[in-house]
């Protein structure tokens, strides 16, 4: 080999190297609770919103889902589950923040009083930001609760408002889920809202041989339709995201 | 190196007379209400594919080799089945869930349809050529479309071609997995409105696939092929299929 094409060679190479390091994708990172995790196959049909919700996206972005089951703002941070995100966000990247659940209950060993939840939300924004990243505030997605005349109960009120207030007095951008979750589970009504969540008979599903009534955890239904209110939203926000909403394929005769 | 050399030689050769892969295959054969669906499709789902989901993947391998849009004839005319009968081992099984192409009318259909003689000839070359490799056929009626009548009374859609499936099932003996008359139940159990959440019904701008809505009373959704995949799970463990012990926690 002369030295003209081995020169040559090395060019090639470093351009090679260069066009590997530089990542042109976004990556998308949710973190939060059971209710968007993604679930192990011994659990279906139990599943998190996070988990439809990457089918939405084109080959520009990469959904990261680090959100886990039973973690509040203050665990997430405690098990170092924040510092490898916030180590790896560049600049356009997102953080969907989603949690509440484990956070309002006294009684639970997550929870965050509410002056903690705050600062927790505030954290994950300003470490967002730090990296020129977008932080998105989400709402806690609704459980399905009704009242005797069939009236959806807001189970996340005193929290799903501190991250309205979070996000209002720091200019985050806000997915108001928590309400968004409540008109579709209200349009449903009592019956049909089921059969969104993790409900099934004995002897119905393998992994669940005696039945199950929850009406906090999703089916792959329910998901799915979470997962659409949040796209919805993204539209309605007009994120930079938006832009890499899959197109849809050619219609089918 | 010489010690290290024949010791890879070693490895090496207990890899070759390894025995082949000994675990039961169940092969899925049929059309679109069972297949695998492209992402681009999504949420359309194949009950095959949610199926899966609940079996002991270490102990048995599932193969889904149904396709869209397929007839017992064309899966056969095209070769989609002659793979499968040249790698069918004894003690796999093959579920065969044909219809809704073979009973189809009109020009969409003039490629692919069959009647119902020839239905049931197409089913007899999947049986005897399964049974011959000592392989299991299990026989499935074809699932139910979403069709009530004004009443609100759920309506059969595949009435001859799910007699022919029975009737083959019996005077072959075979086993049968009657997901036709199931499946109405089910979406009867459901109601008329209800029951379109089994299926890819979708309004306007809610779906990135589907901007302006679809409205599928054919395809389920990953809600409808999981309740249908577990109709077919809980009558294999109520025929006591051998097969049932691949199922997760069922011993």
């Amino acid at each position: 080999m002369n030295k003209k094409s081995y020169l040559a060679l090395l060019g090639v190479f470093f351009l090679l190297a260069f066009k590997l390091s530089e990542n042109p994708k976004i990556t998308v990172y949710l973190i939060g609770d059971s209710t968007l995790s993604i679930k192990e196959k011994k659990n279906y049909p139990e599943t998190g919103w996070g988990m439809p919700f990457t089918q939405f996206f084109d080959e520009n972005v990469n959904i990261d889902n680090r959100a886990m089951n039973g973690r509040s703002t203050r665990s997430f941070i405690e098990e170092k589950r924040w510092e490898p995100v916030v180590s790896s966000l560049k600049k356009g990247d997102y953080v969907f923040v989603q949690f509440g659940h484990n956070d309002e209950i006294s009684t639970k060993k997550t929870y965050t009083t509410p002056k903690e939840f705050k600062a927790n939300l505030l954290k994950y924004i300003k470490e967002t930001r730090a990296k020129k990243a977008i932080p998105i505030l989400l709402t806690p997605v609704a459980r399905r609760k009704f009242d005797a005349e069939g009236k959806v109960v807001d189970t996340h009120q005193e929290y799903a408002q501190l991250v309205r207030e979070v996000a209002g007095k720091n200019k985050v951008l806000l997915i108001d889920l928590s309400a968004k979750s409540i008109e579709l589970l209200q349009s449903l009504g009592v019956e049909k809202s089921k059969y969104l969540f993790n409900h099934l008979e004995a002897g119905q599903n393998p992994n669940y041989p005696d039945g199950k009534i929850d009406d906090t955890h999703f089916n792959e239904l329910g998901a799915r339709l979470m997962a659409q209110l949040v796209l919805t939203e993204i539209k309605t926000l007009n994120l930079t995201l938006a832009n890499y909403i899959v197109k849809p394929a050619e219609p089918k005769k | 190196m010489k010690i290290r050399y024949s010791f890879i030689v070693l490895i090496v050769c207990l890899f070759a007379f390894k025995p082949a892969d000994e675990k039961v295959t169940i092969w899925l054969v049929g059309d679109s209400t069972i297949a695998e669906k492209l992402i681009t499709r999504y949420p359309e789902t194949g009950w095959g594919m949610a199926f899966q989901n609940y079996f002991d993947l270490s102990k048995v391998t599932i193969e889904n080799r149904a396709k869209n849009g397929r007839s017992t004839k064309t899966f056969l005319a095209e070769g989609s089945w002659l793979p499968i009968q040249q790698n069918l081992k004894a003690g796999d099984y093959v579920l065969i869930q044909f219809g809704h192409n073979d009973e189809g009318k009109g020009e969409r259909y003039k490629d692919r349809s069959t009647t119902p003689d020839e239905f049931k000839i197409n089913l007899v070359k999947y049986i005897d050529e399964t049974k011959s490799k000592n392989a299991i056929p299990v026989l499935i009626t074809p699932v139910s479309r979403r069709y009530f009548d004004k009443d609100g009374n759920i309506k059969q859609t595949h009435e001859f071609y799910s007699d022919v499936v029975r009737g083959l099932a019996k005077s072959q003996q075979v086993i049968l997995i009657d997901l036709d008359e199931m499946s109405r139940k089910l979406y009867q159990k459901y109601g008329s409105e209800n029951s379109k959440l089994l299926f890819l019904d979708i309004a306007p701008n809610q779906h990135p696939n589907y901007p302006n809505g679809v409205t599928d009373g054919t395809h389920f959704n990953e809600y409808g092929a999981r309740l249908i995949a577990e109709l077919v799970l809980n009558e294999i463990k109520a025929q006591k299929l051998p097969l049932s012990k691949f199922i997760v926690n069922s011993n």
